[in-house]
């Protein structure tokens, strides 16, 4: 829905809200709504870099209370509007994108932190705060959330809830969905809602994780409580080069089925290391997958761990061992892959292939995508790291890049080639065992797989939807629903 | 156009989120038109024509901008978001499209361009407008002076280029510098010490932009404090909270305050909770006071915020504009003179 900004209902939509928010936190000019019509998603990207304008939403609401989302969000569902809430718009899916117009909630102006509970070790906050401010704020009391994604510095704690993040120490510490007690959310109704205080119970099915990953389809979470944890007496990384990545993927997965318990590991392809790797570290990794892990805790504990793990690395494996120091290029770099000038970036195309198996897959879903895009797109590079692990499996955070020159002009045949691609290997890791995705969400890129994904559950998630949100107000288009 | 020069910016920026955490001013307005990555690609948006100058709103958040210099600062390529900003204000006026405030505060900036001497020697002190309204800092700067045997030129007056410069006034700006050039020649005057560190900048950095040769050597008072080894008695009556000033850290890279917190043996406390966000409250756009005092108010109490006892806390700042901002929220700051006079 698209309201004409000269028409007599936008005046009275614009007047509601502003009574709802005050006049100062209501945006109907260009820059704010240029600024929310973009997000990290390649074809608005792509779309941008031709010209071509990218769909705004008719009001920027910037609510400061919960109270004040509830009365929003009456708004909206008596007029029927569409709500799209916006944390740092840092997102890769293009789930925060006001496609349908409407509202753009922007959650920032509620970043209030309440501090840690000490008692507890948690921490609560509104969830519009930057996550780089929370950590920020954990660190100076002298705690960590150990939540450290690469978008630590532009995702809101709201963004990482809403499609399950993860950060860089998930091995040990989980993902976002492992580290949250407790929600608040307002429903689409304008409802306040909260979740039970505790994330084990046996009280029924978890609401908490019903909205974790719901990617504003369902209602907006207000407010969080997270687990933190004191900072470790040490933490220790380690890497090693291995002749090629099946051997550091075994080497990798005997690690965790050791059960020494790492707070992070890291394996990226012979391509990957020696093409990014080497890049960002300044120095020369020609040959071999690069395999980087951690410990940290007690020093004693990290300083045995770490032993058993070498024995593992080099008495089983034999990788070539970088030493402390290997590691802790990784560790000091580790957003740097991020930053313009390491990343990709139009007019090149590209995109992350993020999937996750068990270890009885993984390898399987890496060469299915590997081969279809090779096959199928011979000016694509490929390339792929493993960068989230846990006991039984592991992220394989595989990457397309078309070069800029191999880029049809026409931005309906660019959307059209890169969306191929994802077509191509999104089902290729599908039908290998994988599950779309581990951390970067659904959004409006990967919509169209949930129904192949979800299969025969997919109208328990289509009633779920139905019955929070009758009138489809909430994140149009998102989640494939 | 003036902003073709920061190709690099452009392209580097406009899908950039990794400095979102430092936008001063968007993290008061909690907007993404107030962040590096939109105004780069707004700026983008000029040559494709999904942009123009022509809508106000873009030209105001180009305005608005607290130019710290704390994304160049953070970005590990040190893209030069700040010198877009800049480059984008100057083409901004050059296409007459600048806000009414603007020119109004250019043309008195401009009309300001006039300087007098008092006092003898080679050795001058440029007392800046910003820090003569402050008796303290000033006191300060003269008992130190007083105390190194050096009794210096005093030059005051206007506008040397800076704030014309930041306002997008290219011209003007470069007119003023030739002119306060010509006069510092005329003075003889062969070393420059220099209280406000936006003066600092615009003459150690604007100036050879402009291609201006100063007939002189250019000291932040710090440094000048520094090389007069001069001897403190005491030490800091209390702890303070320095903060890393947007001028001397993020564009000139000095490190002389911090070298004098620790010659003065002060007991520094951490600000906040971290080093790298700016506290300056729109220290580094020289006049966001002038154009946009309810955002500086805003900065200030962002700061407060942070304090860990604002009513107590001594803050210590490089410039007069820091201390006057954050004392819109109640906090207490004091110059680096200030601190050093202290301990004399």
């Amino acid at each position: 829905m698209k309201i004409k900004p000269d028409s007599y209902m936008f005046e009275m939509i614009r007047t509601e809200l502003t009574d709802a928010v005050g006049d100062a936190n209501v945006d109907v000019k260009f820059a704010d709504k240029f600024g929310h019509s973009i997000d990290y998603y390649w074809i608005p990207e792509m779309w941008h870099d031709r010209g071509r304008p990218c769909p705004q939403a008719d009001f920027i609401v910037h609510p400061g209370s919960t109270e004040e989302v509830s009365r929003v969000m009456k708004i909206a569902s008596q007029y029927k509007i569409p709500v799209v809430p916006w944390g740092g718009g840092s997102g890769s899916q293009g789930g925060a994108l006001p496609v349908f117009g409407g509202i753009v909630l922007d959650m920032k102006r509620m970043n209030k932190y309440y501090g840690v509970d000490r008692d507890s070790y948690t921490v609560r906050c509104q969830t519009g705060i930057i996550a780089r401010h929370l950590e920020w704020n954990c660190n100076k009391e002298g705690f960590s959330t150990m939540h450290l994604p690469a978008s630590i510095a532009c995702a809101t704690i709201g963004g990482f809830l809403a499609h399950r993040g993860t950060g860089v120490l998930s091995t040990k510490y989980g993902k976002i969905e492992d580290m949250v007690m407790s929600l608040e959310v307002v429903t689409p109704k304008g409802e306040i809602i909260r979740t039970l205080p505790v994330p084990r119970h046996a009280s029924g099915p978890d609401l908490t994780m019903l909205f974790l990953g719901s990617e504003g389809t369902l209602g907006v979470i207000t407010e969080v409580t997270l687990k933190v944890h004191p900072q470790p007496e040490s933490r220790q990384f380690r890497a090693y080069i291995f002749p090629d990545f099946h051997t550091a993927m075994q080497a990798g997965a005997s690690l965790m089925r050791s059960r020494l318990g790492p707070c992070a590991m890291r394996l990226y392809d012979e391509t990957e290391t020696k093409t990014h790797v080497s890049k960002v570290f300044g120095i020369d990794l020609d040959k071999g997958a690069y395999l980087v892990f951690g410990f940290d805790g007690r020093k004693d504990i990290v300083n045995l761990q770490m032993k058993h793990a070498r024995e593992i690395m080099e008495g089983q494996f034999h990788g070539k061992d970088l030493g402390a120091k290997g590691g802790e290029w990784w560790w000091e770099n580790k957003y740097k892959f991020f930053y313009p000038g390491y990343m990709f970036h139009v007019p090149q195309a590209f995109g992350t292939l993020d999937t996750v198996a068990d270890f009885a897959h993984i390898e399987k879903v890496y060469w299915a995508m590997k081969n279809v895009v090779n096959k199928e797109f011979p000016d694509a590079r490929f390339i792929g790291h493993f960068s989230h692990w846990y006991e039984w499996g592991c992220m394989l955070y595989a990457r397309f890049i078309f070069p800029g020159d191999k880029v049809p002009p026409d931005p309906r045949e660019a959307a059209a080639l890169y969306n191929a691609v994802w077509d191509k290997a999104i089902r290729a890791a599908i039908a290998n065992g994988g599950v779309i995705n581990e951390h970067h969400g659904v959004g409006l890129k990967l919509g169209r797989y949930v129904k192949d994904l979800y299969g025969s559950a997919m109208p328990v998630l289509q009633g779920i939807k139905k019955q929070l949100d009758p009138d489809g107000i909430m994140n149009p288009g998102k989640l494939g629903l | 156009m003036n902003i073709s020069k920061y190709e690099e910016a452009i392209q580097n920026c406009r899908f950039c989120f990794m400095c979102r955490h430092l936008s001063a001013i968007g993290n008061v307005r909690f907007t993404e038109a107030d962040t590096p990555r939109v105004r780069a690609a707004m700026l983008y948006g000029l040559r494709t024509g999904t942009n123009s100058f022509d809508d106000e709103d873009f030209v105001d958040a180009l305005y608005r901008q607290d130019l710290s210099a704390c994304c160049v600062h953070h970005c590990v390529n040190h893209f030069d978001e700040n010198g877009l900003a800049l480059a984008a204000r100057a083409d901004v006026v050059e296409a007459g499209k600048a806000p009414e405030a603007v020119k109004a505060l250019a043309a008195e900036f401009s009309a300001s361009a006039s300087w007098k001497a008092a006092g003898k020697g080679d050795v001058a002190w440029f007392l800046d407008g910003t820090t003569a309204g402050d008796k303290d800092a000033v006191a300060a700067a003269k008992k130190l002076f007083a105390a190194a045997n050096v009794a210096p030129k005093t030059i005051t007056g206007g506008c040397i280029g800076k704030a014309l410069k930041l306002l997008g006034f290219l011209p003007e700006a470069k007119a003023a510098a030739e002119k306060f050039a010509a006069f510092l020649a005329a003075e003889g005057v062969k070393t420059l010490v220099v209280s406000n560190p936006a003066a600092y900048d615009a003459l150690t950095r604007d100036y050879a932009d402009f291609g201006v040769k100063l007939p002189c050597k250019v000291l932040h008072v710090s440094q000048w404090i520094l090389q007069a080894k001069l001897k403190f008695a005491k030490k800091p009556a209390a702890p303070v909270y320095p903060l890393a000033d947007d001028f001397l850290r993020n564009y000139d890279g000095i490190d002389a305050p911090e070298k004098l917190l620790k010659a003065l043996k002060a007991e520094c406390r951490p600000f906040g909770t971290n080093d790298e966000e700016t506290y300056n409250c729109g220290e580094g756009a020289v006049v966001l006071d002038r154009l946009h005092p309810e955002l500086v108010e805003a900065l200030a109490k962002y700061v407060a915020a942070r304090a860990d006892n604002p009513e107590k806390d001594t803050l210590a700042v490089a410039s007069v504009y820091v201390k006057r901002a954050l004392a819109k929220a109640g906090l207490k700051a004091v110059t680096l003179e200030e601190l050093a006079a202290s301990c004399l």
